[in-house]
């Protein structure tokens, strides 16, 4: 029998499979809904990434790493400037805790957060329009007093500023700036990025900064209280002194002191042979500023052996390299002189002890003194305030005490070194964060709440296989002959697009969903759906999926987890179904609509196949 | 008198816990003296990992006539081996109105897992039962899947056939402790008849003495109905 002019039925066509719609399709989906086989549902859970948590003014760091990632600079700016007004200013000085804390250590090297951040915030300085002032709102006819211009005090301003709030900022120096502009040297924060951080500050509008205006001197503790609120970022700027014998003569200076100076642009001298007494930070500034105004040599006394010194391994390398050299777990006993003028220092070795309360003291060891040349002694030792104008009761030991909060009491708030003691700048802007907001909460008569409880994402939690190992792309610097004789040549200097771009795409995203789409990839149930490749666009389709995990184990940020499916109790987020088999009474019995209708449709087509080939049949027989 | 025990299930990794409840229920009403049957999974294609699959058994003072019904049309005594069960399926499918006797394998409060029932099912409710089988039983194995055991008993598993013999012992691991809290529920069987045919007694006591009982047909008679 021939085959010919035998027509196939459309339904016959398909493969098997194609009978039954797939599970791809929502019929398909309707036909079996087998979210009842779930033990856990897969939940997005953003998580807090190490980096964020680590940040002192919380900046979102995960968010403006992805947002540089994907070329999207604008987006990224904005993000930092949510919590942090400064990120050139920051970029280049912060000692970057958030690096400290960053996932990818245990993986191969910490991200270059800070290096991003500070170009994010070049790219801030050199937008022709700020794109911050349009998004203010009117002021709301507050007026809160912040006394300080540094870092603590223009981020309280700041973050007032966009909560409504007219603002001014009593400064005692001639300039804004706090200890950004008279303890950190023009080689590491150049003066115009600082002025033009601080100029966009107060271009926003509502805010003004009064200078050479002093608490207790031009302003009175109770001139504060005309304000609605006041927030007081005084900083510590007065350094100690090292009382030994000859600490009068002249060549001696404070280390502090020396730095304000410079910063502040007005003429400063460093002898030839010049000793740094101190073992921290400042101690490393000081002796490398020296060493720029044309010292020969420049040598770090400290109490500290050289592993325990308190400078940030960066800037140890750096002062290494540009030649500073270190006499550590040494003392100074006395400074000589010839004239009233410094002509050397003695020195014996020491160490520092540790006694039964666990409070460091300097311990000496006896007869190993010996005579060094010099003719200039800075002593960068730590720093002060003096704090006579506040009421006794809210200082206590040259600190202002403040909760919690950084409530200091009433409408006053504090925040910054005066309340933490020396520390970073990042510090004293996040308690200038802080503090903004809850004095707007004070002000607003609400009450004053504790942080939310955060879960910080551990390395163990992520998927390491996803993120292929690359090294951290340092920032180019200067060559240490080229910096060493120049006040001004920044030291380190900007990563390039490119750079930016490349280690932003490092970030593994701890916690935290970047749209990567492994889910909707891996899913073997096409139950991920997502109406936009973006965080929180994900979603989970309850009814059908199985709960095999494969999404949970295949996150790479670890954001998805499962949950155990009866701490949800939604309606019909599972479909209850009448048999194992069956999502209704009868469905076995019956075909699904769409199934019914091929059939039909081919029985049709067979049926008017059949009536042609008899009418053409009988034409032929009639012809 | 004249019960229907369904068991719901999780196919392979649960089959065994579901299979040695009605093995154990329908032997010993058959060694009490009354008529009894225990039919494995004939409709619900078991051999799939994780679906939903039922195991039955029945008993009675009277001969049982449907010799041919391979489901229990009117189960009144269901138990869920698994939590989740409960809100994936209508177990009480052809249960006489406020007769269900509800077993749940859970660590949660019947409260909570009252909330998982629509009105149509609390209506066939009267006893609402709680056990922590799995923190009851002996626990071999670490598998969050597989309750009490590991991937080589399961292979054991898969050699028995249906309970006509089996490979290891009858009443083990979960199962025990919930043949207790249901009998221990009901009061229809002995316990003492039950648990001789218990391998694990000690976790079948244990179930027999904790488990929770919210009693929805009580609730229902002292809540005023609305008019």
């Amino acid at each position: 029998m021939s085959v010919r002019n035998t027509r196939i039925p459309d339904h016959l066509r398909l493969p098997f499979a194609g009978v039954t719609p797939a599970p791809t399709e929502e019929a398909g989906q309707e036909l079996f809904p087998t979210g009842n086989f779930r033990f856990f549902r897969p939940v997005y859970r953003d998580k807090m990434p190490p980096c964020n948590n680590a940040c002192p003014t919380g900046e979102q760091i995960q968010k403006y790493l992805d947002f540089v990632k994907h070329e999207r600079f604008l987006d990224g700016y904005l993000t930092i400037m949510e919590d942090n007004p400064m990120p050139a200013v920051t970029g280049r000085v912060c000692y970057h805790p958030c690096e400290g804390a960053c996932n990818r250590k245990d993986h191969d090297e910490p991200i270059g957060i800070r290096n991003v951040e500070r170009y994010l915030g070049d790219y801030g300085l050199a937008l022709a329009d700020d794109p911050i002032a349009p998004t203010l709102p009117a002021l709301n006819g507050k007026h809160v007093a912040v006394v300080g211009a540094g870092p603590g005090g223009l981020a309280c301003a700041y973050h007032l500023r966009r909560l409504g709030y007219r603002v001014t900022i009593l400064e005692a120096q001639a300039k804004p700036g706090g200890m950004l502009r008279g303890g950190i040297p023009h080689w590491h924060l150049p003066e115009e990025v600082l002025n033009a951080e601080i100029a966009k500050i107060e271009r926003l509008g509502g805010i003004e900064i009064r200078c050479n205006t002093r608490v207790g001197t031009d302003v009175t503790w109770e001139d504060l209280g005309r304000y609605d609120a006041a927030f007081l970022a005084v900083g510590q700027d007065v350094g100690r002194r090292l009382q030994v014998e000859g600490s009068d003569l002249r060549g001696v200076m404070g280390g502090l002191e020396f730095l304000r100076e410079a910063g502040y642009g007005r003429p400063v001298k460093a002898g030839k042979k010049v000793l740094v007494i101190g073992g921290g930070n400042t101690a490393s500034d000081t002796a490398r500023s020296a060493l720029r105004l044309g010292a020969d040599e420049v040598t770090i006394v400290s109490l500290e052996a050289r592993d325990e010194l308190l400078i940030e391994p960066d800037d140890l390398e750096q002062a290494d390299d540009e030649g500073v050299r270190f006499r550590p777990g040494t003392a100074c006993v006395r400074i000589l002189g010839d004239g009233g003028v410094v002509t050397g220092a003695v020195l014996a070795q020491a160490h520092l002890a540790k006694d039964e309360h666990g409070n460091v003291k300097p311990e000496v060891t006896p007869d190993t003194e010996f005579q060094v040349e010099c003719d200039t002694v800075m002593f960068a030792i730590g720093q002060v305030q003096n704090l006579d104008w506040a009421p006794d009761h809210i200082s206590e030991r040259g600190l202002l005490k403040a909760d919690d909060y950084g409530r200091v009491e009433g409408n006053i708030f504090a925040g910054g070194d005066i309340v933490r003691g020396p520390a970073m700048a990042v510090d004293a802007l996040g308690d200038g964060k802080r503090a903004a907001r809850n004095i707007d909460k004070v002000l607003r008569a609400a009450e004053l709440t504790p942080p939310d409880p955060v879960e910080v994402m551990p390395y163990e939690r992520l998927n390491p296989v996803y993120f292929k190992h690359a090294p951290r792309i340092e920032a180019p610097m200067t060559p240490p002959a080229e910096r060493v004789r120049d006040q001004e040549a920044e030291v380190t200097l900007a990563y390039s697009t490119e750079q930016a771009m490349a280690e932003a795409d490092r970030c593994m995203s701890c916690g935290v969903c970047n749209g990567c789409d492994n889910c909707y990839i891996v899913c073997p149930d096409v139950s991920v759906m997502r109406d936009a490749r973006e965080n929180g666009h994900y979603s989970i389709r309850t009814r059908y999926c199985k709960g095999c995990l494969v999404c949970v184990q295949e996150c790479p940020t670890g954001c998805l987890e499962k949950v155990p499916e009866l701490d949800f109790a939604e309606q019909d987020d599972v479909q209850r179904m009448e048999t194992a088999f069956a999502p209704y009474d009868g469905a076995h019995a019956e075909q699904s609509i769409p199934i019914a209708r091929i059939h039909e449709q081919a029985i049709a087509e067979y049926d008017g196949a059949r009536r042609r080939a008899t009418r053409d049949t009988t034409t032929n027989g009639e012809g | 008198m004249y019960h229907e025990i369904t068991v719901w299930t999780r196919g392979i990794i649960m089959d065994k816990e579901a299979r040695d409840v009605v093995n154990c229920m329908a032997t010993a009403a058959s060694n009490a003296g009354l008529y009894s049957h225990y039919i494995s999974d004939y409709v619900d294609d078991p051999d799939r990992t994780n679906c939903l699959i039922r195991k039955y058994a029945r008993f009675g003072d009277q001969p049982i006539v449907d010799h041919f019904v391979y489901e229990n049309p009117r189960p009144d005594w269901v138990v869920l081996v698994e939590e989740t069960l409960i809100k994936g399926v209508n177990f009480f499918r052809g249960t006489p109105e406020g007769q269900g006797v509800l077993v749940v394998n859970s660590t949660r409060d019947p409260e909570y897992m009252l909330r998982f029932l629509p009105e149509s099912m609390r209506a066939k409710l009267s006893k609402l039962v709680v056990v922590d089988a799995v923190a009851l039983a002996e626990q071999v194995g670490r598998s969050p899947w597989m309750f009490v055991r590991d991937l080589g008993q399961l292979a054991y598993d898969r050699m028995s056939t249906e309970g006509a013999s089996e490979r290891s012992e009858v009443g083990i691991g979960i199962a025990a402790p919930l043949i207790g809290a249901l009998t221990a529920a009901t009061g229809v069987l002995p316990l003492e008849a039950v648990e001789q045919t218990v391998y694990d007694k000690a976790a079948f006591r244990r179930g027999a003495e904790q488990h929770v009982v919210l009693d929805y047909a009580e609730r229902r008679a002292t809540t005023v109905a609305p008019t």
